[in-house]
C-alpha cells in the first residue's frame, strides 16, 4: 500500500515494511536509491533528525523476492507559524478585503480558514481565485460602531495556528494609489510643471466619498521632497521648478474624512520646458556676414537695448555691455 | 446618583433648542455654502471630541480606556440614536431626511453630553466638555439653518421621540460609564457619517439653486 506520511523537521521516523515481521529481511530504497543497513532496526527503517532533504518515496522489499511489501512518501515540515494577517478597505465603502500568508514556510501543504465576526453577526468572507490567500467581504451596514473581528486559521497535518485581527469600519480604509499619472512641461514656462492624474478604478463612489490628494516632486538631484497637499480636482501645476531640471514626482490619495493615505503612485519624470537654442546659430552666422561685408566700424542703431546679434561677438561689444550686466543681472534672479 | 432613564426622560421633556432666527443675513450666504460651513464644522467637532473622548475614557478607567475593548450592545445603549444604516437606504435618503435624521441625532446626542458634564471629574475636564457641548450646539443651529434656508420644516417636537418614562436606570458604576462609552462611540461615529452627509449634500445643492429659490420667493 502506498501513502503520505508527514513529518516534523529534527524528528525520528521511524518505518515499518508493512506487515512484515520485525526480523524480516528487507531492502529499503528512497527514491529508488538503496539505503544501507545502517539505517536498519531489524526491518524498520530508522531516519533520525530528519531534514527536508530527506523527503521523497520510500519503499520496502522483501529480500529475496524483490516484491514490494510497503511504499510511503515522506513530507518532512513544520506545523505553522503564526500567520500574518492584513485587512483593508480600498473600496469603501462598498466593502473590505482580508489577506495573508505565512511568516516561513512549512513545506507542506497547508490550508486556510477565515471568520469574519461582527457584533453578533457571523459574515462570510467570499475567497478570490486570484491572487490567493485573499477573500473579500460587501458591508452591509455603513456608520457600524461595532469592531469587526477577522480570524485566520491555518492548519497542516502537523499542528496549526491562529491570528485576529479587530477594527473599525474607518480605521482599515486605505484606497489604492491614484492612476494615469502624467506631468508635462509647460510652454514658454521655463519654471512650471502640470501634473494631472484620476482616481483609482478600485474606489468605487468618488461623488459621495471624494478623495483628497498629496503631491511629493524632487528635481533627480536633490534628496528633499516638496509637499503639496489637495482638497479638490486631479491636477496641479508645480510653479517653483528649477529650470532645466529633471523631476520626479508622485502622487498619493486619502478619502476626505477616513482612513489613512494610499501608497505613493508610480513615479513620473518631467522637465520643464527650455528655450531652443536653435537663436545662437543663426545669429552667429548674421554676425559673419555683417563683418565680412563691412570693413569700417558702423555704429549700431539707435536702440537702448542691443541686438542679440551684437552681444554675441562683433565690435561693436563696448556699447552693449550695460544691457549684457542687466541680462546677466536678470540670469542670476530666475535661477 | 444620576439615573439614565429619568434623564433621557427629562432630556426629552426639557431639551429646549433656541429657536432659529430670520435668516435674513444667511440667505444670501446661499444653501451652498451654509453646507460647507456645516461640513466644517462636523470635521471641527470630529477632531476635538478625539482628544476629549481619549481624556474621558481615560477618566473611566479600564476596560474602557483600552483601545481593544469591544463590549456587546445592550438594550439600554439603544436609546443613544446610531448612526448606522443599510447602506442602499443610506444613499437612497432625500436631502430632506438625510438632514433630519442628522438635526435629530445631534439635538439628543447634545442631552445626554450635557448630563456628562455634572460627574465628570477635574475642573478642566468638565471646562472641556462644557466647550464641547457649546460647539455641538453650534452644530445643531447649523444643521437648522441649511434646512431653513432650502425650505425644509425642522423636525417636531422636542428633541427626538418621546423615551418611555420608565426606561431602567443604570444600576451600578460599571453600566452608568457603560453608557458614557456608548455614548461617546455614537458621538464620534455621527460625525463621521456627517463629513459624508455633508459631501452628498454639497454636491447637490449648489448655490445658484437657492439664489432662483429667493427670487421666486420674491426675496
Amino acid at each position: 500500500d502506498s501513502h503520505i506520511q508527514y513529518e516534523r523537521v529534527g524528528a525520528d521516523v521511524t518505518m515499518k515494511c508493512g506487515s512484515m515481521d520485525w526480523d524480516a529481511a528487507v531492502t529499503w530504497t528512497a527514491n529508488g536509491t538503496d539505503i544501507d543497513d545502517s539505517h536498519l532496526n531489524g526491518s524498520y527503517l530508522i531516519l533520525k533528525n530528519v531534514d527536508l532533504t530527506q523527503s521523497g518515496q520510500y519503499s520496502c522489499y522483501e529480500g529475496s523476492s524483490w516484491h514490494l511489501k510497503y511504499q510511503t512518501y515522506l513530507r518532512v515540515g513544520t506545523p505553522p507559524k503564526e500567520p500574518v494577517l492584513m485587512c483593508r478597505s480600498n473600496n469603501y465603502p462598498k466593502g473590505f478585503y482580508c489577506s495573508w500568508h505565512l511568516p516561513s514556510p512549512t513545506y507542506i501543504p497547508n490550508s486556510f480558514n477565515i471568520s469574519v465576526i461582527h457584533g453578533t453577526r457571523e459574515m462570510v468572507c467570499e475567497k478570490d481565485i486570484f491572487p490567493k490567500n485573499r477573500c473579500h467581504i460587501r458591508y452591509l451596514q455603513l456608520f457600524s460602531t461595532v469592531k469587526y473581528k477577522v480570524t485566520l486559521t491555518v492548519t497542516n497535518a502537523l499542528g496549526k495556528n491562529s491570528t485576529s485581527l479587530t477594527f473599525d469600519e474607518f480605521a482599515i480604509v486605505k484606497p489604492d494609489p491614484p492612476e494615469s499619472v502624467v506631468a508635462k512641461p509647460v510652454p514658454n514656462n521655463p519654471r512650471r510643471l502640470e501634473v494631472a492624474w484620476q482616481n483609482p478604478s478600485s474606489w468605487p463612489d468618488p461623488e459621495s466619498f471624494p478623495l483628497k490628494f498629496f503631491l511629493r516632486y524632487r528635481p533627480l538631484i536633490l534628496d528633499q521632497w516638496q509637499h503639496v497637499e489637495l482638497s479638490d480636482g486631479t491636477s496641479h501645476t508645480i510653479t517653483d521648478a528649477y529650470a532645466g531640471k529633471e523631476y520626479i514626482i508622485q502622487v498619493a490619495a486619502k478619502d476626505n474624512d477616513i482612513g489613512t493615505w494610499s501608497d505613493w503612485s508610480v513615479a513620473v519624470h518631467a522637465t520643464p520646458w527650455t528655450e531652443e537654442p536653435k537663436h545662437l546659430t543663426t545669429e552667429a552666422q548674421i554676425t559673419e556676414t555683417t563683418s565680412t561685408s563691412t570693413s569700417s566700424f558702423v555704429p549700431p542703431p539707435t536702440t537702448k537695448i542691443c541686438d542679440k546679434g551684437a552681444v554675441v561677438g562683433s565690435g561693436a561689444v563696448a556699447v552693449c555691455w550695460t544691457a549684457g550686466l542687466v541680462l546677466a543681472a536678470y540670469g542670476v534672479l530666475f535661477i | 446618583g444620576d439615573s439614565w432613564g429619568i434623564f433621557a426622560f427629562l432630556c426629552a421633556a426639557l431639551c429646549n433648542l433656541p429657536a432659529v432666527p430670520a435668516l435674513n443675513g444667511t440667505e444670501e450666504l446661499g444653501a451652498g455654502q451654509s453646507i460647507q460651513k456645516t461640513y466644517d464644522l462636523t470635521r471641527y467637532l470630529e477632531h476635538q471630541l478625539r482628544t476629549l473622548a481619549g481624556t474621558y475614557l481615560n477618566y473611566l478607567g479600564p476596560p474602557f480606556n483600552e483601545p481593544d475593548f469591544n463590549p456587546p450592545r445592550l438594550a439600554r445603549a439603544e436609546q443613544v440614536p446610531s448612526a448606522t444604516v443599510d447602506l442602499d437606504l443610506w444613499r437612497g435618503l432625500t436631502d430632506n431626511a438625510r438632514l433630519a435624521a442628522n438635526y435629530r441625532a445631534y439635538s439628543r446626542l447634545l442631552c445626554y453630553l450635557r448630563g456628562l458634564d455634572g460627574q465628570a471629574g477635574t475642573a478642566e475636564l468638565r471646562h472641556r466638555l462644557g466647550h464641547f457641548c457649546s460647539s455641538l450646539q453650534g452644530l445643531v443651529v447649523s444643521i437648522a439653518g441649511v434646512m431653513s434656508s432650502l425650505g425644509y420644516p425642522l423636525p417636531a417636537g422636542p428633541a427626538g421621540p418621546p423615551l418611555p418614562p420608565g426606561a431602567p436606570a443604570a444600576p451600578n458604576d460599571f453600566l452608568k460609564k457603560m453608557d458614557d462609552f456608548w455614548l461617546l462611540k455614537e458621538l464620534q461615529t455621527w460625525l463621521w457619517r456627517s463629513a459624508k452627509d455633508f459631501n452628498r449634500l454639497k454636491k447637490k445643492v449648489p448655490p445658484a439653486v437657492v439664489t432662483l429659490r429667493l427670487e421666486a420667493r420674491g426675496f
